[in-house]
């Protein structure tokens, strides 16, 4: 469905109003109930979150686990540390009961948690001088154990060997841009920078990221 | 520079998935976390130092002699209940959640809506709304969610006479938990703003009927909007019969920046009938033969 009717159906359901087809000959159909659903279902599942409920925390947790692991397996390049941090975003999660507000995004606030869970345990690898992150990553733990949480396909092993040849920042760029759907604005203001540096991250990091994948990436 | 719709492919394409038992074990310890936490309180639950004041027989004994005196005054309705919702809104919740069947009108004050208003029942299994226009109907809803997988919602455009059906399958919808609350649901409505921050708006007197008012202004109420809105602002303001606790009015102002434009809403809900006994026909799709009848899945989506 195009982005413009995308808009007008949801602003259109906010206000408790429907909207007849445009051109009814051809009727897009997808109606605000759902729409605003959709868009509503995180708020119902924190509301009920904040008090006490298991099966929000449950049906958080069944929600976004796959895209957190994912995003913290190609920003790691480690299976065993992304399953760390994201089994760690979520512990948090569930003791923030009273501290998460009914405003905001929960799918930005889970990310965005990962990303600083990611970023502290680079910093304290990095502290402790034992096994830094980045040496983890040119040597990536893909390995199958039967305990592992994560199972990847080939292509995100792939993926995630390749972005680790790229400098932490412009790794940062590709992931939350193609796997959260941040705009550069607003991965300029998480990163603390410029749109243009952004930008200039996003653009060499893409670059590096398709000669490594070389002919992959064209199938 | 060239287009980065091959690298987004890549990524498309880069899928995991999870041990099952691996799982499960991740999720006992959240769960663990969660019970362990000593800070997580109902939000509807009073002030901590209520605890700490019935500790004390005399302050508990004092205390119960308040209350009683706040009920027979008929004050216990407008205590606040700890910053977030009283009394009063607590009941409010748990009358519109048990209400049978409610009827509704709203109107929306945008130009550039087609109808003047709409008239909404509601039951626990279906849904109809009437839209009017130059007091014609010119569209009617139906929502039947009784199968326990997948709703039905019949559209038909009088004017246009035509009429669409499409289905929806709740397991492919991201694990609704309240697939039935929506923004045409008042009781939805009602949960959603004492769940929000909210202010009281005190006393005010609608149509003959003394109502309380809360609102809250609060843009995030309401989700993300999407990217090419900007600079969202929003008032929602709900009135409740003192009397009856039931809904009285409701209303939304809404206005964003769009493509430089400045994009204004205004509905009011008003004239509800609660807890009514609502005839099942009414939910009937009343499709007249010569309309044209489309089944969404049919079509592929543009």
């Amino acid at each position: 469905m195009p982005g413009r009717q995308k808009a007008r159906l949801f602003l259109c359901a906010l206000i408790n109003t429907s909207v007849p087809p445009e051109k009814p000959e051809k009727p897009y159909i997808k109606q605000p109930l759902l729409v605003c659903n959709r868009v509503m279902e995180d708020k119902l599942l924190i509301w009920k979150f904040r008090r006490g409920s298991r099966d929000a925390l449950r049906r958080i947790y069944d929600k976004h686990h796959g895209h957190l692991l994912k995003l913290a397996v190609v920003l790691t390049g480690n299976v065993d540390a992304a399953e760390d941090v994201v089994q760690e975003v979520f512990v948090n999660f569930a003791r923030s009961a009273d501290r998460f507000g009914p405003a905001g995004s929960l799918k930005s606030y889970l990310i965005t948690s990962t990303l600083n869970c990611v970023r502290n345990q680079r910093r304290d690898n990095k502290r402790r001088k034992l096994q830094s992150l980045d040496k983890a990553e040119h040597v990536p733990s893909m390995a199958r154990r039967p305990d592992q949480w994560a199972v990847l396909s080939e292509h995100l092993e792939r993926l995630s060997k390749a972005m680790t040849c790229l400098p932490y920042e412009q790794r940062e760029v590709i992931t939350l841009r193609m796997e959260a759907k941040m705009t550069l604005r607003q991965i300029a203001r998480l990163q603390e920078t410029s749109v243009s540096t952004v930008n200039a991250r996003y653009r060499y990091g893409i670059e590096k990221l398709r000669s490594l994948l070389n002919s992959e990436v064209t199938k | 520079m060239k287009s980065a719709d091959d690298i987004e492919r890549y990524f498309q394409k880069s899928t995991l998935s999870t041990n099952s038992r691996r799982h499960e074990a991740v999720f006992e310890k959240i769960q663990r976390a969660q019970d362990q936490s000593k800070d997580t309180a109902p939000v509807l639950s009073g002030p901590k130092i209520r605890n700490k004041i019935m500790k004390s027989p005399t302050i508990k004994l004092a205390t119960a002699a308040v209350v009683i005196a706040a009920i027979a005054l008929g004050l216990l309705e407008f205590i606040d209940g700890g910053g977030t919702s009283g009394v009063v809104w607590a009941e409010v919740v748990s009358k519109v959640e048990a209400s049978r069947g409610l009827i509704v009108r709203s109107t929306d004050h945008s130009p550039s809506n087609e109808d003047e208003y709409s008239i909404t029942y509601t039951s626990p299994a279906y849904c109809r709304k009437e839209f009017y226009k130059d007091g014609q109907m010119i569209r009617t809803a139906y929502v039947d969610f009784t199968d326990s997988d997948t709703d039905t919602l019949t559209d038909v455009f009088h004017i246009h006479k035509l009429c669409v059906s499409d289905t929806f399958k709740k397991s492919e919808n991201e694990l609704f938990l309240e697939w039935h609350s929506d923004w045409t649901n008042p009781g939805f409505l009602v949960q959603k703003i004492l769940s929000a921050e909210h202010r009281k708006l005190g006393l005010k007197t609608i149509e003959g009927v003394l109502c309380e008012g809360i609102e809250t202004t609060d843009p995030a109420y309401f989700g993300p909007v999407p990217e090419k809105f900007e600079n969202p602002q929003a008032e929602f303001r709900l009135w409740v019969s003192v009397e009856t606790r039931y809904p009285v009015m409701y209303e939304t102002k809404l206005n964003a920046e769009h493509q430089g434009k400045v994009w204004e809403k205004e509905s009011v809900m008003d004239q509800f009938q609660w807890d009514v006994e609502l005839d099942p026909n009414i939910f009937e799709p009343n499709i007249p033969p010569d309309y044209e009848r489309v089944h969404v899945p049919d079509i592929k989506e543009r």
